[in-house]
């Protein structure tokens, strides 16, 4: 079945206006968006804002309670999961115990019906590509945490789904393996280029591997952009703050125009830019986002910068190379700003008022 | 715990043990005395009790009776548990309570009381006493003990596991299939094994409900009535070392399988 509405360029998955209720609560209010082919989609957000019902519903493990999904052009909302060309890899890695890493792999490639030739081919590439192929005997307790990490990928690439779905895979990793899987992941999507839906609370992780992130609270889409985007634009609070770390300080709009937002904070003039989203009027109250290497110290007033202001350094976090700085503005001590420079340069400063000071471009003017 | 204290309840214990096994040892020893009479002393040793066993045709039809009804028992039970353990390890549902209460009670109603009613009920529906009357019965009475030990097994079983065999293509039967059961394999052996065990060992059940063919307890029941002679001994002796080694076995086994490869 095709749908009436064309596809847009390498579209391969579009959710139309999902709503998903579990009693009173509202998991998913009115998702509308769309994954282009060869993606790597990351959903980020707290637990219980969604993002792991976006997937069960992706992968046909809940149905919405209205609104469609389209794989492939087909309507595929109704279709339970053994009938979607969707794999996963789960969060437990759900690896059959009694079976080898080579059955594991076969699994939904003999459920499909190939012939045992076809099969074992297709297993054999796949074992190769992942580096699994001394393992293809064992079986999967007798594996470490990133080699059945890695089987679960191959299995859930085996049979070639349209699009993979990724639930928290590197959860039960320790730190140091995290790092390691996270940059393969990335390669494997790349080298494969298949679709992946990657769902995750971790923003480091998010911001690492996707080529766009969609940051999810309460049910509905925060802001969806490139990791850069969310990085430096925020245009919500709550994306300000839960992507990395930020300084939040509010104010009153005093003029906007085009691509420039004068705020008025503490009888300061300062300049941001405004949200993607508009909506800004002058008089509004408004909250902006500098990040903690945007503000730049300094002993002397600096002449080139359109935000600055008198600060004294209330406290120093060592962190090596770099140290943070906790700062109390001299117009407004109760207020607590953080700043992230060169070790070097903050042991230069000392007690004595300095400035603090960032650009234009550091500062995202959020709409709520 | 003192070293007195200690020595003390190792005292208990291993005079516990001699008084379960005392009794078994005598019965052993009867069955190799040269002598229609049992009772001490034994002035000389002999085999030809289990010779005597062996030759015995009436024990042989017997024996082979028994591990008929036993394994048929067993295989109805075992299907009858696992379906009744998969229905209620799923969502609550109304009566779901009730049919586990239901499960369990023929295992916990005396012997003597279900036999009986058994055998009113069988007459009721013109059912013939015989074969199919104990299997029936015996298969009642174990379903609850392989409903408990594969929905103990069953609630281990990640979810994930059943979504992902969906998610690769299998349908719910499929999934059933080659990854829930593999998954029971342990529960399955060891729970078939206690079954087995269980109707080997009943008396009472296959009393009331037999027909002319007695199973193996039933025949020695008869024996004994026209006095106890050493080939009774002997016969015991030879059920206790097999239903002992199976035991074993059923029990190392299902260990392995659970702490082993089978854990994921």
């Amino acid at each position: 079945m095709t749908d009436s509405q064309e596809n847009g360029a390498g579209e391969i998955v579009r959710l139309e206006a999902i709503n998903k209720r579990f009693g009173d609560t509202e998991a998913l209010k009115s998702l509308t968006m769309t994954i282009r082919e060869g993606e790597f989609v990351t959903f980020l957000g707290p637990s219980g804002c969604g993002k792991s019902t976006t997937l069960r519903i992706l992968g046909g493990f809940e149905t919405p309670t209205s609104g469609r999904v389209i794989v492939n052009g087909e309507d595929v909302t109704r279709l339970p999961p053994n009938r979607r060309k969707v794999n996963m890899v789960f969060q437990d890695y759900a690896l059959f115990p009694h079976m080898t890493v080579r059955r594991n792999i076969s699994f939904g490639l003999e459920l499909k019906g190939l012939s045992k030739r076809d099969i074992a081919q297709r297993c054999n590439e796949l074992m190769e590509f992942l580096e699994l192929s001394v393992l293809a005997d064992r079986l999967p307790d007798q594996l470490s945490g990133g080699q059945r990490q890695r089987v679960a990928l191959a299995r859930a690439l085996a049979p070639d789904p349209a699009l993979l779905l990724l639930d928290e895979p590197l959860g039960a990793l320790d730190a140091k393996l995290r790092g390691q899987v996270q940059a393969e992941l990335k390669s494997i999507q790349r080298r494969t280029s298949k679709t992946f839906f990657f769902v995750t609370h971790d923003q480091d992780e998010a911001l690492t591997m996707s080529d766009r992130i969609v940051v999810m609270n309460h049910g509905v889409v925060e802001q969806d952009g490139t990791p850069e985007e969310l990085y430096f634009h925020p245009t919500s609070r709550f994306v300000a703050e839960f992507v990395g770390e930020t300084n939040l300080i509010e104010g009153r709009v005093d003029a906007v125009s085009g691509s420039d937002v004068t705020l008025d904070w503490k009888g300061l003039k300062l300049a941001g830019r405004p949200p993607v989203s508009g909506g800004l009027q002058p008089g509004k109250q408004v909250a902006a986002s500098i990040r903690l290497e945007g503000m730049k110290l300094s002993l002397d007033k600096p002449e080139d910068q359109p935000n600055a202001v008198a600060v004294r350094i209330a406290g120093r976090t060592f962190k090596g190379s770099r140290t943070e700085l906790d700062l109390r503005a001299e117009n407004a001590p109760d207020f607590a700003m953080r700043a992230y420079v060169d070790t070097s340069l903050a042991n230069g400063l000392g007690e004595a008022p300095v400035w603090a000071s960032w650009s234009q471009e550091a500062m995202a003017v959020l709409r709520d | 715990m003192t070293r007195h204290t200690r020595l003390v309840m190792s005292m208990i214990y291993w005079a516990f043990v001699l008084y379960i096994f005392v009794p078994l040892i005598l019965m052993i020893t009867m069955g190799f005395k040269d002598s229609k009479f049992i009772g001490f002393p034994i002035r000389s040793w002999t085999l030809d009790w289990y010779v005597e066993v062996f030759k015995d045709s009436e024990v042989l039809s017997a024996f082979g009776y028994s591990m008929l009804i036993g394994v048929s028992s067993t295989l109805i039970s075992l299907v009858v548990g696992i379906w009744i353990a998969v229905l209620l390890n799923g969502r609550g549902f109304i009566g779901k309570g009730l049919i586990y209460g239901l499960t369990l009670l023929p295992a916990l109603i005396p012997g003597i009381i279900s036999a009986i009613s058994f055998r009113i009920y069988a007459q009721l529906w013109g059912i013939p006493p015989g074969t199919g009357a104990i299997i029936w019965c015996h298969a009642v009475h174990n379903v609850p003990f392989v409903m408990l030990i594969v929905a103990a097994r069953l609630s281990t079983l990640p979810k994930s596991h059943l979504d992902a065999a969906q998610d690769l293509g299998a349908d719910p039967i499929i999934a059933f299939l080659r990854v829930t059961l593999p998954y029971l394999r342990p529960a399955l052996i060891g729970g078939g094994i206690f079954c087995m065990l269980i109707s080997f060992d009943d008396f009472v059940r296959s009393f009331f409900l037999g027909g002319y063919q007695p199973t193996l307890p039933v025949l020695i029941f008869a024996k004994l009535r026209s006095g106890m002679s050493p080939e009774i001994n002997a016969i015991a002796t030879v059920v206790l070392v097999l239903t002992g080694l199976l035991g074993i076995w059923a029990e190392r086994t299902t260990r392995r399988m659970k702490q082993g490869k089978l854990q994921s």
